[in-house]
């Protein structure tokens, strides 16, 4: 098991004897079993020590730090993660080949499409007639085949992603308004949701990129790392679908969120301690939801969907064999 | 196998490549077979391939965890690991054998190659003659293995093989083998 432990109140992370420890503000005592974990994920205010950094690179733990506003902040990686020259020098002769670059950008955004295209079928057929934005997103696919250039592709895999939230506010119940995405600070409710969400399966990739050699600032579709890991971006737009948008659907319409987990002030709209609690134990479940791996020949987590999608990559820039990138065949 | 070495005319074999940079450490050569190299020849050259690029092999496989847990265990008091020039590392006994444990008898002609190797680099760059023993802790089994002219050739034949498996730019392609479902490549291997 890959477990992810979050963490949402303020406190201290320390080693005690064999084990980790949260003590919370209010001096309560938890005991975090790391042995089956991939990774920590602080959102609270955490104070830890380089101690229980030891530790947990003992135990090849990671720690995802996340600030106020709900955003990834970044990353305590265990030191032994994997390193080699040469896999990096490969990622980089593609990134620098603008056909190859060009290919593996296409290939990430016609993914994208795909399960963005999986989610509008799957409410298409209860209830609601989404055959509009089927065909816009049929088109954008058809689209993406002949994008000259990555802007190209980034515009077609835009414009999707516009058609596309287009759904929400026919999906989502009353009191849920989308009226398209924003960020920076999120505006309303569903805004808040998905941003809250796309930075778990960000931080998730950070982990599954870590497993291999490739270097996460080294990406195709978007441009490389400016101050974010911009290979955790081009992977995750596959996943967000799948993990994100899902887990919104299921909290909303099972009225599972009230008002009292959001807090609105000025233009921002973000999700209280307990909302944050919510939704990150429905995206856990679905993490560890698994299904049967056609190639893998056995049951695989989706989360470690995340580590197989890092694999391919790393597979088809060492080796030219092909990378088809993720799309949901369930 | 023979007439290999007619092949590359023009280039170095292989094993000339090897034991002259083994021999003198003026001659930098990028060419060094790993013990474990000679084993992964055998089981899958797709293996070998990755391994010569660094591709990381799964830690948290069962298998993985199993056989390092063999060998860190196994006859503990009686052998110590030898590492020589940094290229192999064999492991000797008390009586002066070089000893490969491995986990189970399953995979037994790779083992053997690589003891075959370990000896044969003693006797070609070291100048010791030594003798094997391949031992299977977990079933109590254990078989004396001893370079003779035949198996030299197989060796040498292995290092040459290993040269143009590592020198490829792409691997052999992926084929299904019964043991791959254990190996610590296999979600690597099979991701598309």
């Amino acid at each position: 098991m890959n477990d992810n432990y979050h963490i949402f109140s303020d406190g201290r992370v320390e080693r005690h004897n064999d084990t980790v420890r949260l003590v919370t503000d209010d001096d309560e005592k938890k005991y975090l079993p790391i042995e089956n974990a991939e990774a920590l994920f602080l959102h609270g205010q955490i104070d830890f020590n380089t101690r229980v950094i030891s530790f947990l690179d003992d135990h090849g733990v990671a720690m995802h730090v996340f600030g106020w506003n709900d955003y990834y902040s970044g990353s305590i990686m265990p030191e032994r993660g994997q390193t080699s020259g040469q896999t990096v020098v490969e990622q980089v002769r593609a990134y620098d080949d603008e056909a190859h670059r060009g290919k593996i950008a296409r290939e990430i955004v016609d993914g994208s499409i795909h399960n963005m295209r999986a989610n509008v079928t799957y409410y298409d057929n209860r209830d609601y007639d989404l055959d509009s934005t089927l065909d816009a997103l049929d088109r954008r696919r058809e689209e993406i085949q002949s994008a000259e250039s990555v802007e190209e592709a980034m515009g077609v895999e835009a414009s999707a992603r516009r058609a596309y939230y287009g759904i929400f506010d026919q999906i989502l119940p009353e009191g849920f308004v989308f009226g398209g995405r924003k960020y920076n600070p999120p505006n309303n409710k569903v805004n808040s949701l998905i941003s809250f969400g796309n930075s778990l399966v960000y931080a998730n990739i950070v982990s599954a990129i870590r497993a291999t050699a490739l270097d996460p600032t080294i990406s195709y579709l978007h441009e490389p790392g400016e101050r974010r890991y911009s290979l955790a971006l081009d992977l995750a737009d596959l996943f967000k679908p799948v993990l994100t948008d899902r887990v919104v659907f299921r909290l909303v319409n099972r009225g599972q969120l009230s008002d009292d987990d959001f807090d609105s002030e000025m233009n921002a709209c973000l999700l209280t301690e307990t909302g944050r609690e919510t939704f990150s134990k429905e995206f856990e479940q679905t993490l560890d939801r698994t299904i049967e791996h056609p190639r893998l020949n056995r049951k695989v987590s989706y989360q470690y969907l995340l580590r197989v999608e890092a694999y391919k990559l790393k597979k088809h820039l060492l080796t030219g064999e092909p990378y088809e990138s993720f799309e949901r065949w369930w | 196998m023979s007439g290999h070495a007619d092949e590359r005319t023009g280039e170095t074999d292989p094993v000339n490549l090897l034991l002259e940079s083994a021999r003198d450490e003026a001659v930098e050569s990028p060419f060094h077979v790993t013990g474990v190299m000679m084993q992964y020849y055998e089981v899958c050259k797709r293996e070998l391939w990755f391994e010569s690029r660094d591709v990381e092999i799964d830690r948290e496989n069962p298998n993985v965890v199993r056989g390092t847990h063999v060998d860190e265990t196994a006859y503990d008091e009686k052998r110590r690991n030898l590492s020589i020039d940094g290229r192999i590392a064999p492991d000797l006994l008390d009586d002066g054998r070089v000893v490969e444990v491995k986990p189970s008898s399953t995979l037994v002609e790779p083992a053997r190659l690589q003891l075959l190797y370990y000896l044969w680099y003693l006797d070609r760059v070291v100048g010791v003659e030594k003798e094997g023993v391949l031992a299977h802790p977990t079933e109590r089994k254990r078989e004396s293995v001893e370079l003779t002219d035949e198996n030299e050739q197989q060796v040498e034949d292995a290092i040459r093989g290993i040269y143009d498996v590592v020198r490829s730019d792409t691997p052999p392609p992926a084929k299904e083998k019964p043991f791959c479902e254990s190996c610590a490549y296999h979600d690597f291997c099979w991701s598309c």
